[in-house]
């Protein structure tokens, strides 16, 4: 029998609670990705649901571990921020032919739930947990640490799904509606981009620390390119051209000041990670990489897990920034390492002006408020003292919100290839959402540096 | 008409327009080329880059006179002096764009429809 726990239990999200007591005794091992997509092309092998058992599979097969091992999964139910089946559309006949359905015919198409998951993966026959844990491979994957920290699981997979259909992004759902309800009436029905609220803070960034929306062409150039390294990722795959200073310079403005190029392109595509003790690691085909911590910015209220709240209809800039450093210093304490042991930030990019509070918020390289910019003009690469995103991000790999992670196990195992960075990489740090809803982890080549 | 002068520029979006875009839209190359044998002058406006813009006309064999960001078409105004300027595309920014920029504008799927190899020449 299977049972379903909560997530909510599973995040830090306040100061004070001193080092993670699972310290060095969990590890990462097993890394599996299925192919990008631009869109779904409409063969059911490719469905979101398909590329999710893909994802699990490589991931099984990649640690090295027998698929009946595996006693809990992890996942986010939701596949998409903006992509909607249209309204009425029947789901495919061959669709539902090529898998078990659940009462939710969408199940495995618009959406992947553990009971799909399970009925279409009878290998994994030991399966005794699942969680679902909401927004993004950086929850589901602190969940998944935590439940192997906490012993509710010792071989656990962590996996998420995105879809994207044929058609707009944004387009639908609320969007394509002629009234808003809920609290997007104060705020999204006249705010615009999904952007916006970044776009807003990044401007008073600008004017607060009297910065220019140029300097942050250095860190797009940076992710391009190294997500051109990234073999697993959508501009690799399929358009393995870079982006140049002019090419951002001069792009279009989607949210003055976020331009084209400062958000992320949807993609259809699924990862997995396999997490496990550090005991367990030791005998398993990958070098472990240990998770010496995690935290990140967030509110517990019963089961009830959410962002930080704004006070207003949109968090300014100063909230953004507060989250962000209290995310360093709490993950800072769980991890008991400090900013100058951080050799290589793996921060959330989905929109490219965050990223730099992300980056301040922990003070990697040194990094104060107010000085990301600068810092950007000096040798970000992975080929210099400090590599900012080598994973590329979603810039440099298309929106899933999970490179930042597989780069980060992959740069301490020594096999990020191309992408592997000039210095020895012992400790890093990865994550994501945005400043006001995050988890981050911190991952080490030792169980206890 | 003048020996040294186009009388149509023609402007293609590619995603959605061509069908070297993502997804592929109903214009072909060989459209593109039709019209260049007639003496116009082809090339796209598009958000991908120009660097992606070159290397996808480079890649289909075609010679293209010009690459463009769709946000900046006038430039094409100024740097060619023609008797008509048409944006074919597949969204309302390209209509946005193509207008705001003083071309005529034509809808991908329409025109295809009246018209698929020479949509231009009412």
């Amino acid at each position: 029998m299977v049972t379903s726990l909560s997530s909510t239990p599973m995040f830090r999200t306040e100061e004070g609670l001193g080092r993670w007591p699972y310290r060095g005794k969990v590890a990462a091992v097993g890394i599996g990705h299925a192919p990008t997509l631009r869109r779904w092309d409409g063969d059911p092998q490719t469905s979101v649901g398909a590329w999710a058992i893909l994802a699990i599979r490589k991931a099984i097969e990649d640690a090295g571990v027998p698929p009946g091992d595996v006693d809990m999964i992890v996942l986010d139910r939701e596949t998409s921020t903006g992509s909607h089946w249209p309204q009425g559309e029947p789901v495919p006949e061959d669709f539902l032919a090529a898998f078990e359905q659940t009462d939710d015919l969408q199940d495995g198409l618009s959406k992947l739930s553990p009971e799909w998951l399970l009925k279409n993966m009878p290998e994994l026959t030991n399966v005794k947990y699942v969680m679902e844990a909401p927004v993004c491979m950086s929850m589901v994957l602190t969940a998944a640490i935590e439940a192997v920290g906490r012993g509710t699981s010792t071989t656990c997979i962590a996996v998420k799904g995105w879809h994207n259909f044929p058609g707009r992004y944004y387009q639908g759902g609320t969007n394509a509606t002629d009234t808003i309800d809920n609290p997007g009436k104060y705020g999204l029905a006249w705010a615009g981009p999904a952007s916006y609220s970044t776009a807003m803070q990044f401007e008073r960034y600008m004017h607060k620390y009297d910065k220019s929306h140029d300097m942050m062409a250095p860190f797009i150039v940076n992710s391009r390119n190294n997500g051109l390294k990234l073999p697993e990722g959508y501009w690799a795959q399929h358009r393995p051209l870079p982006i140049t200073v002019d090419d951002y310079l001069n792009s279009r403005w989607i949210c003055e000041p976020a331009n084209l190029l400062d958000n992320d392109m949807p993609i259809h595509t699924a990862g997995a990670y396999l997490i496990t003790t550090a005991e367990r690691a030791q005998d398993l085909k990958q070098k472990p990489v240990y998770v010496l911590g995690h935290a990140g910015a967030g509110e517990v209220h019963g089961d009830v897990y959410t962002g930080v709240r704004s006070r207003g209809i949109i968090e300014t800039l100063e909230e953004a920034e507060r989250s962000a450093a209290a995310t360093g210093r709490k993950l800072y304490e769980a991890s008991g390492v400090s900013a100058k042991d951080i050799q290589f930030e793996n921060a959330y990019d989905g929109f490219t002006l965050f990223h730099v509070f992300h980056l301040e918020g922990f003070g990697f390289a040194g990094v104060k408020q107010g000085e990301a910019l600068d810092f950007f003009q000096t040798d970000i690469s992975i080929s210099g003292p400090n590599p900012v995103s080598p994973s590329g991000g979603n810039i440099g790999g298309g929106r899933t919100r999970f490179w930042m992670h597989t780069d980060s196990i992959q740069q301490i195992q020594r096999r990020a290839g191309a992408r592997q960075m000039s210095i020895e990489a012992e400790i890093g740090l990865s994550g994501g959402f945005m400043p006001f809803w995050s988890n981050f982890i911190v991952w080490s080549s030792s169980p206890n540096p | 008409m003048s020996s040294s002068r186009a009388l149509f520029l023609v402007s293609f979006d590619i995603d959605g327009t061509l069908e070297t875009g993502d997804p592929p839209g109903p214009f072909t190359i060989e459209t593109a080329r039709h019209a260049k044998s007639l003496g116009f002058l082809v090339g796209s406006s598009s958000d991908r880059t120009i660097l992606e813009q070159e290397t996808m006309w480079r890649n289909a064999g075609f010679d293209f006179d010009f690459v463009c960001r769709k946000h900046e078409m006038e430039f094409l105004v100024s740097r060619f002096e023609c008797d008509r300027y048409v944006h074919i595309g597949d969204t309302n920014h390209d209509r946005d764009c193509a207008i705001g920029a003083g071309f005529e504008f034509e809808f991908t799927d329409s025109i295809f429809e009246r018209n698929p190899m020479s949509p231009w020449m009412i």
